[in-house]
């Protein structure tokens, strides 16, 4: 998907800083400082966007390491009985996310276009160098492919209304696979 | 996979680009220039008074006798262009002391499509008295005189749709009432069949390429769009190297050359409210001598197109079924429609607009080179549509 926050947001700050602000009535303050929250508030996502997951594995890290050490020093304490084990319980849980949570989003983007360079330089070669069965069998296989990915890309910017027949386009949330526990 | 940073792109790369795309030769030219500045600074909101300055030394160098401008005023410009519109106190040949309303129409940093001003000028003057088309009195095709290459026309006054008529950005869907569509539809047709129907041969057309009889114009015009996809696209996309290999493979033979319009299209005309008269058509920067098919093929995409009142027929371009539109250009200009180079077309017309949108919107934008970066990165969206539309043409088989 080419169409992400980074450039979104990009442009947005631009056009809000060259063709909105500029047009306001500059004596208007709620509106001078709305605008300027609404560029400043922007630029913060855009920091944030690609950090944020890292961020929270980061944390949740060292919230692991540290209920660890809390269990040993509060061990013993009878009143703490059920807050450890809650404690205990919450540990379980974040440590079994935190093994999952193996690669960055970004990563996985960048794997997402490296495998369509790879892909999309296969089947230019094998319309260059393969006979005609190779390459009807190809052809089924990138339509088949880009079928289904489309389909997703469509409901994914469904909002925008460029589809002509936007009921026959199921909602992202259907179609979306969920992320494997194990 | 080698890297290539196509925000800075080396002399090498830009060289061997040239080489393995062979295109015309001003195309040629009008891309490499795109690409010898692309690492050049964004876009700067230009100031008005900077427009005046080039169109004053643009025309300074082409009048002999005194001349002034005034009134001059932003006009909207659409995605790829900006548009300044003044008057023009002057001697002009053959009137006298005249004052006449003009438009500066003058590129960007980078924008939708790296177009030639020179292809453009020239195709218009030579269409002049064949269908409805602005006076065009001068061009800089290298920004000598202006900030970025610019051309000068008259102002033809027109709107592109009812005041009270509903359309999407840069004029896509623009839902026509009934009673427009009626005045509006054979106009169409027979401005398009003039167009195709006129001898090119005898007009100046020197920034132009012929091609020789065969696939050549095909393969140029796949090119074109092969090498805007290199040279512009962030993210690869399996479908479109299947398109592309589809498109060389299946190239067919044009046997008869016609002036393609490239964007024949509601939305590129203006007409008179009051009379629905088509008064002009705009927008010839992507016009080449090729097949008239490419123009047949581009008015009947989704994209351009509008669901009538019943909801369910599709109307080309938001005024007449698609049937009756191909019947209507048969009788009317004489020449036949090849289904099998109407089908070719369609997949190339939706391959060369993916290339516009997935790939030369996003790289626009992402550089910051246009007066409308916002609008660039909201149309790079209409891409996935196009490629569903391209996916299920190529599926028809060749």
């Amino acid at each position: 998907m080419q169409l992400r926050p980074q450039i979104q947001i990009q442009t947005i700050i631009k056009a809000m800083m060259e063709d909105v602000i500029p047009a306001l009535d500059q004596t208007n303050q709620l509106a001078m400082q709305s605008a300027q929250l609404t560029i400043g508030t922007l630029m913060l996502i855009s920091q944030h966007l690609p950090l944020e997951y890292r961020y929270d594995c980061d944390e949740l890290a060292r919230l692991l390491a540290s209920a660890e050490t809390l269990q040993a020093q509060a061990k013993g304490i009878a009143k703490t009985r059920d807050t450890l084990t809650k404690l205990t319980a919450a540990s379980h849980a974040g440590a079994d996310v935190l093994r999952r949570a193996r690669a960055e989003p970004g990563e996985i983007v960048e794997a997402v276009r490296e495998l369509r360079a790879a892909t999309a330089e296969a089947v230019s070669a094998v319309y260059a160098e393969g006979d005609e069965a190779a390459q009807s069998a190809v052809e089924k296989t990138v339509l088949s492919m880009s079928k289904e990915q489309l389909l997703r890309d469509r409901s994914w910017l469904l909002m925008q209304g460029w589809e002509p027949d936007p009921k026959s386009v199921p909602a992202i949330e259907t179609l979306l696979a969920p992320i494997a526990k194990s | 996979m080698q890297f290539i940073d196509k925000d800075k792109p080396s002399p090498q790369w830009i060289a061997a680009t040239r080489k393995q795309f062979q295109v015309e030769r001003e195309i040629d030219r009008a891309l490499t220039c795109k690409m010898e500045k692309r690492s050049s600074p964004p876009y700067t909101k230009l100031p008005l008074a900077a427009l005046v300055k080039g169109v004053t030394a643009l025309i300074g160098s082409q009048l002999k006798t005194p001349f002034e401008i005034s009134d001059a005023k932003w006009l909207a410009g659409g995605a790829s262009k900006l548009q300044m519109a003044f008057k023009l106190h002057w001697d002009r040949p053959g009137v006298g002391r005249d004052i006449t309303r003009m438009v500066l129409r003058n590129d960007l940093a980078e924008a939708l499509h790296a177009t030639s001003r020179l292809r453009e000028f020239q195709v218009v003057r030579a269409l002049d008295g064949v269908i409805p088309t602005p006076p065009v009195f001068w061009v800089d095709n290298v920004g000598e005189h202006l900030p970025y290459p610019g051309i000068v026309y008259g102002f033809v006054s027109g709107i592109t749709k009812p005041s009270d008529a509903k359309s999407g950005v840069t004029g896509l869907g623009t839902y026509m009432p009934e009673e427009v569509r009626k005045k509006l539809a054979p106009q169409f047709v027979a401005h398009m069949a003039q167009l195709h129907t006129f001898d090119f041969r005898s007009a100046d057309l020197s920034a132009f390429d012929v091609p020789k009889p065969g696939t050549q114009n095909a393969e140029w015009a796949v090119n074109w769009w092969d090498r805007v996809w290199a040279e512009d696209s962030d993210e690869q996309v399996p479908l479109v190297a299947l398109a592309s290999s589809w498109l060389h493979k299946n190239a067919p033979a044009v046997e008869h050359l016609s002036i393609v319009h490239g964007d024949f299209r509601t939305g590129n005309y203006l007409f008179d409210e009051a009379d629905c008269r088509i008064t002009t058509w705009l927008d010839w920067e992507l016009a080449r001598i090729g097949d008239r098919h490419q123009d047949l093929a581009w008015s009947t995409s989704h994209a351009f197109s509008v669901p009538a009142e019943d909801g369910k027929t599709l109307l080309v371009s938001g005024l007449m079924p698609e049937s009756e539109f191909l019947e209507a250009y048969e009788k009317t200009s004489g020449l036949k429609v090849d289904r099998k180079a109407l089908h070719w077309y369609q997949v190339f017309n939706a391959y060369s607009m993916i290339a516009m949108t997935l790939a030369t919107s996003y790289r626009v934008a992402h550089n910051g080179k246009s007066h409308q970066d916002i609008l660039l990165a909201w149309l790079l969206g209409v891409g996935y549509m196009l490629l569903d539309e391209m996916l299920g043409l190529i599926e028809k088989g060749a």
